[in-house]
């Protein structure tokens, strides 16, 4: 679901001519810039001419000490090319702590590989890349490059801090335009850091410190320092562009990237409108095509043409039967066009994180295409590369984010749809009976829906050992768990996931004396703490709330008795909520119920440990024990 | 009675259908067919497979190999897909040392309104792409694939090379029917072999038969590696050819188990390894003939034994390094600092140098043969009974047959007295007889300065042993603060430096927290860490909350605390496979929990002894109340490295049982 771009790489380039000697001795590294880092970067210069619409290079000096084994991955000395990009100068001298030259690499002596990305089947991208074996740490590189683009759509924007775990020192960024095309340029987190702009864009960056990652931080973007660049006119691979705004640049890529692609064959045509002419509404006919289009195609992905974003011809992936995602989309849109029903080609980035589209600045972005199709107010958005989603099912991949829309009147940022808290519901009931040796079996039903129901509809795909294994995990609370029996029912119209598992243990409750111990809580048990910091420094963020819910029916062993019951537990705060009860119904049948939620949304730091606690309580309440005492 | 058998089963199967299976001819029972008879879950099959691998001769340029190989794949269902795409991976040095992919031709069969139709593969469904310097991948992925289709290609794979790749002969999918068919000129002489940690295993049917070249316009004088030099006449060349057959059906799946990390090690195989050379006029050219000759062979080359002679480029720093002290321990001790700090491995494997050892030095970075060739030839310099031990990793196999390429390791060893030392200089954390998982496979063949040769065994004998000490006492909000002493041995040693060596003490203490549940940890102390001889001793303090659960006016807890886990790893009900634990180890827990006060004992678990065949596996849990104290000692001590499949259910009962123990309660009552 990859498109290829060439920005996708983290590194940066630089621009300098001459550079003190000093930035070559690891010894001389502020202390301060050495805390929580793996690699130091001492001088990192980019310079981005644009010559004209069609034409710019990128050159960059970059020093960078690395301080340990985990740091080597920040060299960056890694550059994309195709056919479009055209290396002029690259090489890197290796010093050692000291400054004393150890290594030098040439052009010619970098690996050259091909740029293949997992899951695609062919691209035409290639990358080099500086293969180096450390001898001791520190060591510093000094890069040099120097790269030349025919293609203007992606201009190397600027970060000036390049991830977690690594300081810069210094850093700048100039852009010097002579091309006579308007340039648009968007800083975002300037103001945080000590970032000094000398020019109109030139930008000064200056004792940047190392950031540590810490466990439900928001998005790195989101308080991390970052410039981007835009041509108001610009090429891509040969085909000439505007871009002033979302709605021109969307323009665009529907003229020139997918309006000319959709033609269909005349039987495909006539198929799909006989096989929607008895329905009346948008929708019903759409999730006609929508099956169509998964029966018919699978994904694979090949990226060629201007740049991996062209989609392929509807009419190739008819005669096919694959395509990646720009490819199906658009074969299903062309598909709608035939039977009348309005869709939309939308670019996305694809992934579990809520990443949007900036929709303040427009520019090529997103790594994924899906389809959008008014309905009402609101939209329904298809997954065309899944063989097996629902009908207009995008939870866990394209949901809660703003995403492009490429009408033919131009481009629009809209928002996916958000799947709130309370319809991402999990409801287990079980039927429990209980021994006096205190072994256990059951009948567990459990239900997802939302974006729960994402998570375990995979099991699906599972072999019979495979599912037994699957349920032997999920229930590892229970030791010696077999599991007797298992049956799905997957409702695609209503979206909701069920299994029904049979299952039994030997020795669930332990034992104590003449008593027996056992947790109530058996099919559903929170044990992940998050970590605890002694001094957090980020805020926090719940991407997604959801809801579980749990009601299971015990029966006791006749020849026991109840020594000891859990009191009911409530617990409410802005982060959820969470309680559980036990109710007597009689001598020996006992009801657990069971709920927790987890609200979505954004934190402060100092709550952390509010939040932690939150969760320990959750863990502590869900291993809570009931005490049963033999009567005999 | 089991003749009766036999028979019925072949009128049966004579009265099925009989399957055509030439190229083009799908047959819509195929098309129809919706699942797998023998193993109705998988989502796609391999009806047909055939291999051919012969040497075409070609006046002139001599032998080439040619590899022909035709599918059909029955795809049952959407998870079937992937089988829809081929990869072929293709050596690729140089225009013309390069294999070359030829001939395909692919169609899928689709059935439609009862009738079958094709579609052919066009040029825009073939992909090449150069992945680097020495492999290029060929891939195609198939038109109008939909569930229930089958789909069959062919393609031609001609090669200057002699050496036969490893034949599959076992895919995670089944095979209805395997035809393999190898055809070697007598002159090239093989040695073959099914994978031995295979669990099925195909028959295979060994002939010789006749083979004729007519030679147009030249003499059949030929040089090496076939090739023939030219004089004017016309003639038959005869000779013989050795032919491998299998003819297979219902080739099971090779399914995927936890546990493993390669399956690709237990699939069905044939492995050939190129011997001999036997030139029609120069007699035998021998590749391999035995171990001894193999150890020779390579010894006797520049790229391994040569690279012992060489000690004029270390010898001031040795002398230097090795100034004043005599003890030898010390001396190796040293030495093997000396190269792990001096030469870094860059990732190559193979027991022939690369580069040389000199440039190795000088560069400060080499692959494993100039890491531990250097330190063997060091270690001698010093005055040491020191010697290169070729090895197999566990992804190349165990060495099968006398080959050169049998090996891809080397490491070094000193003999003393009764005992052999194994170093690794790749091994950055290892120590004496510490190797890398990777390395223990088997047996490695010690070549010895004269020559000789032996076969060592590289499986680690000594228990890896972890010993915790823990004092524990609980306040009057239940909460329980304690102190952990902890000690670690070899493998279990090496684990820990693997993991912390370089990680500072902050994350060490977070990691340390991880799964522990609502605790912290503090004063953590880490001693020998980077003094890779010595065992890891660690301590820390921890304060743990909600370990204790109080129910009525009792006090329930585990007292083995968060060092137990509570989950018994071994799931499965039954295994293909063997789980490996590479080395035995010897876990001890000793408790000391200091009784609340205001609580007496209301009740302790049971003194047990829990046995896996015998003294294979022993589990003890020992309890006792001594006054204001609580003693529990708990071992774990697991001889036994291999669980074969047949033992496992017995294994997986020994854990379950000692699991079951760890996890029982202590109670403890109100006065």
């Amino acid at each position: 679901m990859q498109i290829k771009t060439s920005l996708s790489i983290a590194f940066i380039l630089i621009f300098l001519t001459t550079y003190s000697q000093e930035k070559l001795l690891a010894l001389t590294i502020d202390e301060g810039l050495k805390e929580n880092a793996n690699a130091v970067v001492r001088l990192d210069d980019n310079l981005i001419e644009v010559k004209a619409h069609n034409r710019f290079t990128y050159t960059n000096k970059r020093i960078i000490t690395i301080l340990n084994k985990a740091g080597n991955s920040d060299i960056g000395a890694a550059v994309h090319y195709d056919d479009n990009i055209n290396i002029r100068k690259l090489e890197a001298v290796i010093y050692n702590a000291f400054g004393k030259e150890i290594k030098k690499i040439k052009k010619k002596d970098f690996e050259d590989v091909s740029a293949v990305p997992g899951g695609t089947l062919y691209s035409d991208s290639r990358m080099k890349y500086l293969s180096y074996t450390p001898i001791n740490y520190p060591y510093t590189v000094v890069m040099e490059k120097e790269i030349e683009y025919k293609s203007t759509a992606f201009i190397p924007g600027w970060r000036p801090v390049v991830g977690f775990y690594v300081s810069t020192e210094n850093a700048s960024y100039k852009i010097v335009n002579t091309s006579g095309v308007d340039l648009k340029v968007k800083t975002t987190n300037f103001e945080n850091y000590d970032i000094e702009k000398i020019g109109e864009h030139d930008y000064l960056a200056k004792n940047m410190k190392a950031m540590k990652g810490e466990a439900y931080a928001p998005a790195f973007k989101s308080y991390a320092p970052f410039l981007r660049v835009a041509l108001a006119k610009f090429t891509m691979e040969g085909v000439d562009g505007v871009n002033t705004n979302w709605s021109d640049f969307g323009k665009w890529m529907n003229d020139e990237l997918v309006a000319d692609t959709q033609e269909l064959p005349e039987a495909v045509k006539d198929e799909v409108k006989s096989l929607t002419a008895n329905e009346t509404t948008d929708i019903e006919k759409a999730k006609l095509i929508y099956k169509y289009v998964q029966d018919k195609t699978r994904y694979i992905s090949v990226q060629v043409g201007i740049g991996g974003w062209k989609p392929m011809l509807a009419s190739d992936v008819d005669r096919l039967g694959y395509g990646d995602c720009k490819a199906l989309t658009n074969y299903t849109k062309a598909l709608l066009d035939e039977v009348n029903v309005e869709s939309y080609y939308t670019v996305v980035y694809g992934g579990n994180n809520l990443r949007s589209i900036d929709k303040e600045f427009s520019a090529i972005e997103g790594n994924h295409v899906i389809l959008a199709i008014p309905n009402e107010k609101d939209y329904v958005w298809l997954e065309c590369t899944s063989q097996t989603s629902p009908f207009g099912y995008n939870a866990n991949f394209t949901d809660d984010r703003d995403a492009l829309v490429i009408t033919p009147e131009g481009g629009k940022i809209i928002h996916t749809k958000v799947y709130e808290t309370k319809g991402n519901l999990q409801t287990t009931n079980a039927n429990v009976k209980l021994d006096e040796h205190g072994d256990i079996s059951a009948q567990v039903q459990i239900e997802s829906k939302g974006t729960q129901y994402g998570h375990y509809t995979r099991i699906e795909d599972e072999d019979e050992k495979g599912k037994r294994l699957y349920y032997k995990e999920y229930f590892d609370n229970i030791n010696n768990l077999e599991v007797l029996a298992i049956a799905f029912d997957n409702n695609k119209d209503d979206i909701i996931f069920t299994e029904n598992v049979e299952v039994a243990a030997s020795k669930y409750a332990s034992k104590g004396g003449n008593r027996i111990l056992f947790a109530p809580n058996m099919f559903n048990r929170e044990t992940y703490v998050p970590p605890r910091y002694k001094n957090r420094k980020m805020d926090f963020e719940i991407d997604r709330g959801y809801m579980d819910v749990d009601e299971y029916e015990i029966a006791l062993p006749e020849t026991m008795e109840i020594e000891a019951l859990m009191t009911p537990v409530s617990i409410n705060n802005e982060f959820g909520e969470y309680t559980a009860s036990i109710e007597k119904k009689s001598d020996n049948l006992l009801v657990y119920k069971r709920t927790l939620i987890m609200n979505k949304g954004q934190y402060k730091k100092e709550d952390y440990s509010k939040f932690r606690d939150f969760h320990l309580k959750i863990v502590k309440h869900d291993k809570s024990k009931i005490a049963l005492k033999s009567t005999n | 009675m089991r003749k009766a058998v036999v028979i019925a089963f072949i009128l049966a199967s004579n009265l099925s259908f009989s399957q055509n299976y030439k190229f083009g001819k799908v047959s819509k029972e195929e098309l129809k067919e919706k699942s797998y008879a023998e193993d109705p879950e998988a989502n796609a099959a391999v009806l047909f497979k055939k291999e051919v691998i012969a040497y075409e001769y070609r006046q002139g340029d001599g032998f080439r190999q040619v590899r022909e190989v035709q599918e059909r794949i029955k795809i049952y269902n959407k998870d079937g897909f992937d089988w829809a795409t081929k990869k072929v991976r293709l050596y690729d040095r140089s225009s013309t040392k390069s294999e070359d992919f030829l001939n395909l031709s692919a169609y899928t069969y689709t059935l439609e309104e009862g009738k079958i139709k094709k579609t052919k593969i066009k040029k825009e469904s073939v992909f090449e792409e150069k992945n680097n310097k020495y492999w290029a991948t060929k891939s195609f992925t198939m038109p109008n694939v939909k569930e229930g289709c089958v789909i069959e290609f062919r393609y031609r794979i001609e090669s200057p090379y002699i050496q036969i790749d490893d034949i599959d002969l076992q895919y995670t999918i089944p095979i209805k029917k395997l035809d393999v068919e190898v055809k070697i000129p007598e002159f090239f002489v093989f040695n073959k072999q099914q994978n031995p940690k295979a669990i099925y295993f195909p028959k295979i049917e060994d002939t010789k038969v006749n083979r004729k070249e007519t030679l147009t316009g030249k003499s059949r004088s030929v040089g090496s590696w076939g090739r023939v030099k030219s004089t004017r006449d016309y003639s038959d060349w005869e000779f013989k050819e050795f032919k491998t057959v299998v003819d297979e059906t219902n080739v099971p799946a090779l399914k995927k188990e936890s546990f493993v990390r390669e399956l690709d090690i237990y699939r069905a195989k044939l492995i050939w390894e190129y011997a001999a050379y036997n030139s029609p006029n120069n007699g035998i050219k021998n590749y391999s003939t035995n171990w001894e000759q193999v150890s020779k062979t390579i010894n006797e080359s520049e790229s391994f034994g040569g690279q012992l002679e060489k000690t004029k480029y270390f010898e001031s720093d040795v002398n230097a390094l090795l100034e004043g002290i005599d003890d030898p321990t010390k001396r190796v001790a040293l030495i093997y600092d000396f190269v792990r700090s001096k030469i870094k491995w860059n990732k190559y494997v193979g027991y022939r140098v690369n580069d040389g050892v000199k440039k190795a030095y000088k560069d400060r970075v080499g692959n494993v043969a100039e890491i531990n060739l250097m330190l063997v030839a060091m270690l001698r310099y010093a005055g040491l009974n020191a010697s290169p031990v070729l090895l197999s990793t566990r992804s190349n196999g165990i060495p099968l047959f006398p080959t050169t390429s049998g090996f891809n390791y080397v490491i070094a060893a000193i003999e003393v007295p009764d005992d052999v030392i194994l170093l690794d200089g790749v091994n950055t954390y290892g120590a004496s007889n510490i190797l890398l998982e990777k390395t223990i496979n088997w047996q490695g063949r010690i070549v010895r300065k004269q020559g000789s040769s032996a076969w060592i065994d590289l499986t680690p004998r000594k228990k890896s042993k972890s010993i915790s000490l823990m004092n524990v006492s609980i306040a009057d909000d239940l909460s329980i603060s304690g102190k952990i002493k902890k000690h670690l041995t070899d493998y279990l040693a090496l684990d820990y430096r693997e993991r912390y060596y370089d990680s500072k003490n902050e994350s060490m203490v977070s990691n340390h927290e991880k799964d522990k549940g609502d605790i912290e940890i503090t004063n953590l102390d880490v001693k020998n860490k980077k003094e890779l001889s010595k065992p890891i001793n660690y301590t820390y303090d921890f304060k743990l909350d909600n370990a204790i659960e109080e129910i009525g006016d009792k006090l329930y807890m585990s007292p083995l605390l968060f060092l137990a886990s509570e989950e018994n790893p071994f799931k499965e009900e039954n295994r293909i496979y063997p789980i490996d634990f590479i080395y035995p180890t010897y876990r001890k827990y000793a408790i000391n929990l200091k009784i609340p006060e205001g609580y007496v004992v209301e009740s302790l678990p049971e003194n047990t002894k829990v046995q896996f065949n015998g003294t294979e596996g022993e589990f003890f849990y020992i309890v006792k109340a001594q006054g204001e104290t609580i003693q529990v000692s708990v071992v774990m001590d697991l001889n036994k490295t291999l669980i074969l499949p047949e033992e496992y259910l017995e294994f997986k009962r020994f854990f379950e049982l000692s699991h079951e123990k760890q996890t029982e309660k202590i109670v403890l009552k109100k006065t």
